[in-house]
Formats: C-alpha cells, sequence, structure tokens
C-alpha cells in the first residue's frame, strides 16, 4: 500500500483492490492475462461509480473507456487466434462485481479446458485468492458500459445535432449485465454494433436475472427478515389457495433454471413461514 | 524592490493577494529576505450555485486565475470556476479626503447654518484598503468544465477551454463569445479524446496551442478559419514501446501547456514527465525532464487510489532557463535547461524555518537507501503540489500545497 496519508478506514473491497494492485506492481510472476483482467476490473468498476455520481469527470471518463476499449481490442485479436475460448465461461451462479458484497467467486471453466497454448488457462485453473477475486466478463457488458457512461456524459442542451442512436430503454445496471447467460462467450461482433445501445428487450436473461426484491420492493417485508433459509422448495409442499395466488406473482420461480431456484429459495421459504403465522399452524 | 502579487485560491474559494511584508527599521537594502508575507487582501470570487435545468452544483471552486497586463494603478485578473469566469479589478486606497464643508466626517450632513468658513478638503493618509470588485462575467458558455483561460497578447481578448470546445471572448462584451474550437463528436460514444489546456502564443495573437488527454497538441491560426477545428500544427512524440503498459495513454495525458516567454518554446507536463517543445518541430520535443520516474513502477496503485489524474502544473523563469514543477510529498523540482542540473526541494513547514536555504532532497528508487534519502514507499501521496509559478522577472516562487502557500525566493547576499 502506497503512501501514508490520512487514517480511514477502508472497506473489504478497497483492502482487496489495493492488494490487488500492489501485487500488480511489485510481482513480476503475475501472468499477463491475470494483471489484464485486474486493470479491465479495475476500470470497470471505476467506470461503474462514476456513472452513480451526479456529474461524471468527463476526462477520467474517457481516458479509462479508451484504456477499456484497448484492453477489448487485445483481447479479441487473441481470442480471434484461439478456435476455443475458455477464458470466458461464466460460472453458472449469479456474480457480482467486487463492490458489491460478493462472498467468494470461484470460476467454473467448462471441461476441456486444459489446452496447453492457451496461458490463460493454466493460470485459471488454480483457485488462488488473486483468481478468486477476478471476475471474466463478457465483451458486450464492456461495451454496453462504455456506451451508457459516455452517452450519459453528453449533457443537455447542446445545440449540436442529436445522436442518432439512442433507445428509450433505461440501460439496466452492471451487476445484472454481468450476472450471465453460462454459454461460451457470444460471436464478437462488429466495432459499430458494439457501440450500440444496450435494449433490454434483446436480453433473454433479463428476467431472470431481476432480482425478486426489486420488483415488489414496495412491499414491507421487515417482519420477514431471512433466518429461515432451510425450508425445501414450495413445488413439494400442499400450499394453501392464499399461497398459490402469492406464487403466482413471482413467475420465474416456475422456471426450471437452476438460478431462480437458487434465488427464490429463501424467499419462498419466508413465505413458507408467513403461511403458518397467517394459518396459526 | 516593487509590489509583489501573487494570487492563489485556497479550498473555500477566496481569492488571496500576498504582499511583501514591509521592513521596519531595519536593514532596507535586505527588504527581500525577511521570509514572512501578509495578506493583501481576500475576496470571494465565485459563489456556489445550483443549475436548475440539470439539477447540479456548480461548485464555487477555482479552477485557474490569471493576471492581466498592468495598464493603471488599479489590477485586474481572471478568475473561472467551472462554469463562470469573471474579470476582477483590485484597487488600493490609502488616502482619504478630509474637511467637507456640507459634511460631517462621519458623514452626517452638517446643519447650512453652521457653516461659516470655506475650506479646501484636503486628501490625508489612512490605513491600506484593498478593494475587489467584479468587473464582467462571463458566464453561460460551457456546457463542460473549463480547465484553462488565457489572454490574448493584444490584451482585449481571452479564450476559455473546456473539455471539448474553446471560446474567444472579448474583455468587455459579456454576452457573447465566438467558439473556436469544438471536438465534440454527433455521437458522444465515439469520444475518445478531450482537452486537457489552452493558451495563447506570447507574441502572435493569431496563434493558440490545446493539448489533450492523447499527449497531443496543436497549434491553430485563428486567421484560417472563424472555427479552427484544423490545426496548423500537430506536436506528437511516438509511444516508447518498451515502456508501454496498460497506463501508457492515461500517463500520457497532458496536464498543462506553457509558452516560454521568448515565444519559441512551449512545456507540456504528463504524468511523468515535462517535454519542452521547439515550435518548428513537430515530431518530438527537443528536451524531456523526467519528474518521478521512480513511480512507474507503482501505476497500478496510483490508478486504483486515482492519483493518477492528478493534474500538475509546469512554469517558466523569467530567462526561459529554468523550468518547474510539482510532486508528491510537498516535493517540487526545477531543471535547468542550460546545465542540465536538477534539484527536488521540499515546500513544508517541518522541514524548513523561514530564512533558511532549502535543503535538496532525493527518493531512493529501489535498492539500497543513503541517510536523508526517502524510499518512494514513504511518499505521502496526499501531499501533492500541483500549482506553481515563477515571478516573471525575479527569482521569486510560489508554491501551493494543499492548505498553504509558500513563497520562496534567491538568497539575497
Amino acid at each position: 500500500m502506497l503512501g501514508k496519508g490520512l487514517k480511514r478506514k477502508l472497506s473489504d473491497y478497497e483492502e482487496n483492490m489495493a492488494d490487488l494492485s500492489s501485487a500488480f506492481d511489485s510481482s513480476r510472476n503475475l501472468p499477463y492475462p491475470l494483471k489484464r483482467q485486474l486493470v479491465l476490473n479495475m476500470c470497470l468498476t471505476k467506470l461503474q461509480t462514476y456513472k452513480m455520481l451526479v456529474e461524471p469527470n468527463l476526462h477520467r471518463s474517457v481516458l479509462i473507456a479508451n484504456t477499456v476499449r484497448q484492453i477489448q481490442e487485445e483481447m479479441r485479436q487473441e481470442s480471434s487466434q484461439q478456435p476455443i475460448n475458455v477464458c470466458n465461461g461464466i460460472a453458472s451462479h449469479s456474480l457480482s462485481y467486487p463492490g458489491i458484497d460478493s462472498p467468494g467467486i470461484s470460476l467454473h471453466l467448462p471441461s476441456g479446458s486444459n489446452q496447453p497454448e492457451s496461458n490463460c488457462c493454466s493460470s485459471w485453473s488454480g483457485e488462488g485468492p488473486i483468481e478468486n477475486s477476478l471476475l471474466m466478463v463478457s465483451d458486450d457488458d464492456m461495451s454496453s458500459a462504455i456506451s451508457s457512461i459516455l452517452k450519459d456524459l453528453d449533457f443537455m442542451e447542446d445545440i449540436s445535432p442529436p445522436s442518432c442512436l439512442a433507445p428509450a430503454g433505461d440501460e439496466p445496471k452492471l451487476p445484472e449485465n454481468a450476472c450471465l447467460k453460462p454459454e461460451v462467450r457470444q460471436d464478437l461482433k462488429g466495432a459499430e454494433c458494439v457501440f450500440g445501445s444496450f435494449e433490454i428487450s434483446n436480453s433473454t436473461s433479463y428476467l431472470k436475472d431481476l432480482a425478486i426484491d426489486d420488483i415488489f420492493e414496495d412491499i414491507d417485508t421487515s417482519m420477514y427478515d431471512s433466518d429461515f433459509c432451510s425450508a425445501p422448495l414450495m413445488a413439494s409442499r400442499t400450499p394453501p389457495t392464499a399461497t398459490e395466488e402469492t406464487l403466482k406473482t413471482f413467475p420465474s420461480c416456475n422456471s426450471s433454471s437452476t438460478t431462480n431456484i437458487q434465488i427464490c429459495r429463501p424467499d419462498l421459504s419466508e413465505l413458507d413461514h408467513i403461511m403458518e403465522i397467517l394459518v396459526g399452524s | 524592490m516593487g509590489l509583489a502579487l501573487a494570487a492563489c485560491s485556497m479550498p473555500q474559494a477566496s481569492l488571496w493577494d500576498l504582499h511583501l511584508a514591509p521592513q521596519e527599521q531595519e536593514n532596507k537594502t535586505q527588504s527581500l529576505s525577511r521570509g514572512e508575507y501578509n495578506v493583501y487582501s481576500t475576496f470571494q470570487s465565485h459563489e456556489p450555485e445550483f443549475d436548475y435545468l440539470k439539477s447540479l452544483e456548480i461548485e464555487e471552486k477555482i479552477n485557474k486565475i490569471r493576471w492581466l497586463p498592468q495598464k493603471n494603478a488599479a489590477q485586474f485578473l481572471l478568475s473561472t470556476n467551472d462554469k463562470t469566469i469573471k474579470l476582477w479589478k483590485i484597487s488600493e486606497r490609502d488616502k482619504r479626503p478630509e474637511g467637507y464643508n456640507l459634511k460631517e466626517e462621519d458623514g452626517r450632513y452638517r446643519d447650512p447654518s453652521t457653516v461659516t468658513t470655506l475650506r479646501v478638503p484636503v486628501f490625508r493618509p489612512m490605513d491600506l484598503m484593498v478593494e475587489a470588485s467584479p468587473r464582467r462575467i462571463f458566464a453561460n458558455a460551457h456546457t463542460y468544465h473549463i480547465n484553462s483561460i488565457s489572454i490574448n497578447s493584444d490584451y482585449e481578448t481571452y479564450l476559455s477551454a473546456d473539455d471539448l470546445r474553446i471560446n474567444l471572448w472579448h474583455l468587455e462584451i459579456t454576452d457573447r463569445s465566438f467558439n473556436i474550437v469544438d471536438i465534440k463528436p454527433a455521437n458522444m460514444e465515439e469520444l475518445t479524446e478531450v482537452i486537457t489546456a489552452a493558451e495563447f502564443h506570447p507574441n502572435s495573437c493569431n496563434t493558440f496551442v490545446y493539448s489533450s488527454s492523447k499527449g497531443t497538441i496543436r497549434l491553430c491560426d485563428m486567421r484560417a478559419s472563424a472555427l479552427c477545428d484544423r490545426h496548423s500544427k500537430l506536436f506528437e512524440e511516438p509511444e516508447d514501446p518498451s515502456n508501454r503498459s496498460f497506463f501508457s495513454e492515461i500517463i500520457s495525458s497532458i496536464s498543462d501547456v506553457k509558452f516560454s516567454h521568448s515565444g519559441r518554446y512551449m512545456m507540456t507536463r504528463d504524468y511523468l514527465s515535462v517535454k519542452i517543445w521547439d515550435l518548428n518541430m513537430e515530431n518530438r520535443p527537443v528536451e524531456t525532464y523526467q519528474v518521478h520516474e521512480y513511480l512507474r513502477s507503482k501505476l497500478c496503485s496510483l490508478y486504483e487510489n486515482d492519483c493518477i489524474f492528478d493534474k500538475f502544473e509546469c512554469c517558466w523563469n523569467g530567462s526561459d532557463s529554468v523550468v518547474m514543477t510539482g510532486s508528491y510529498n510537498n516535493f517540487f523540482r526545477m531543471f535547468d535547461r542550460n546545465t542540465k542540473r536538477d534539484i527536488t526541494l521540499e515546500a513544508s513547514r517541518e522541514n524548513n524555518k523561514p530564512r533558511t536555504v532549502l535543503k535538496p532532497r532525493k527518493v531512493c528508487a529501489s535498492g539500497k537507501r543513503k541517510k536523508d534519502e526517502i524510499s518512494v514507499d514513504s511518499l505521502d501521496f496526499n501531499k501533492k503540489i500541483l500549482h506553481t509559478a515563477w515571478h516573471p522577472k525575479e527569482n521569486i516562487i510560489a508554491v501551493a500545497t494543499t492548505n498553504n502557500l509558500y513563497i520562496f525566493q534567491d538568497k539575497v547576499n
């Protein structure tokens, strides 16, 4: 950690990032793809933070966006030389950025990942602390992150001709973008498409990824703080009619996706508990 | 020596002028070496504002101050925050009239029947009063944050630059400005470069330069066209491939550009170095000085804590033989262009008593640290010197740390 500076309490995340960047600077043995991934993560996190500011700094945003594009380009060139890209396999359970509380991310690569000619695979096969803190993000995520930041920076009042893109939809937040399709990374698109705005309707995973809590934010669930996650899934019990109706309001619960069951499970068990109270059993 | 005025802005956005402390009966020939300065005047230049249309607060923080050449007894300066530029007149009053016929000394009117004699009012000395009054307010011309202002050698016009545009103003006209550079793309998603600094040539009133976040400097001639979108010269040094890293572009972003007094050279400051360019040679600088090369191996940490985005200024001395710029740990560096020697000094009260000669500092990059050297890891990155200024004629410098302004001068023998 550099410098003495002011004493302040670092959050876990900040300590993590400081350690990682110190490791980057001091270690000569860190493999290049790992370094690159670290820098990429830092860039995307910064862009995400700037996006939340009322008035992001245009100069910094442009510099960081250029760095991301450069890394993106490099990764694209590398992957276009390798027929199977294994470094971008994404775990089936939801991922989030280091900035958001995440217990620890382990990356499950698809089988057959041990290709000798691929440097990044050999480095990913271990699960050291650095690998666990890093995250693979798809090309589209990076591009949509950059384009949404830059569009937001196009403040108003400008009499110059409006940009021709910009659909009305609001771009979903970055963490939701990261909760992605478990397939291998999509085909590379041309640069023009890459900087197009991300449209909600194009994403099949949107509804699945949306946490149930977000839909029902206005319902007061303070009573139901979850300590009861052990109850089995609703479907296996005989639900009373009331619960059935409540169940209908959680559309994604009926899907067979494992992801959603994992999201549903704590909420359904809470419902269970509520029902027990109501029914008085 | 005459009046020495320096202006700086503090976090609370007031403007301070510093005046040489008057010497008492002591050694008058040594009036320079007292080493202490009194505050001459303080005034609030900008107030915080709120933009209702965009729901944004406009801070009162001052980004740049530029003095105008003195034409009469008063001083004029331009100060700017993110959106508005103001012209201030600073005048002194050290005499006041006494002995009016119709008024008492406190201003009340006298009863005319009590006036029996006539007298001529006289000027008597009074305590020095410094008045700062806003003379012009140049507002509503910038969508993005203003980073530079520069007064033209015609002393009638000046330019103001934000991230994407440069405007030309007349000092007398506040409701109109001309846009002379616009690099905003039609589609903001294509934006890859912003303007970081701009300055008029000291002698040619039609020439100015602006620097970019990609490390290029463009020289423009206003006679060529109304909108100077096509540069007359493009100064860019090809990248050294052995120094390439993920942060190469970020550290190449130019934070300041200053013409030499002669007008033949210009100096640019990027994150790690100072470069001197000959205006006649576009493909590389004629001199390069490393400010703190030991930071090159720490770029990732400096990126993580945002220090890599710090914008350091640089300045020339009056004869263009020495250049100066700031660094971290309250260090600042001077490079002598003739002898090729450089020195690192520290601006801090703990380590320097007034009237003592500053001791040169050295940073130990790696390996064994010698006595009196400071290791890179013990540098304080919160103590940064971003702003420095050199008196145009004397060997007096002003160095700004986070909360203090230091004035240093050559030892008078």
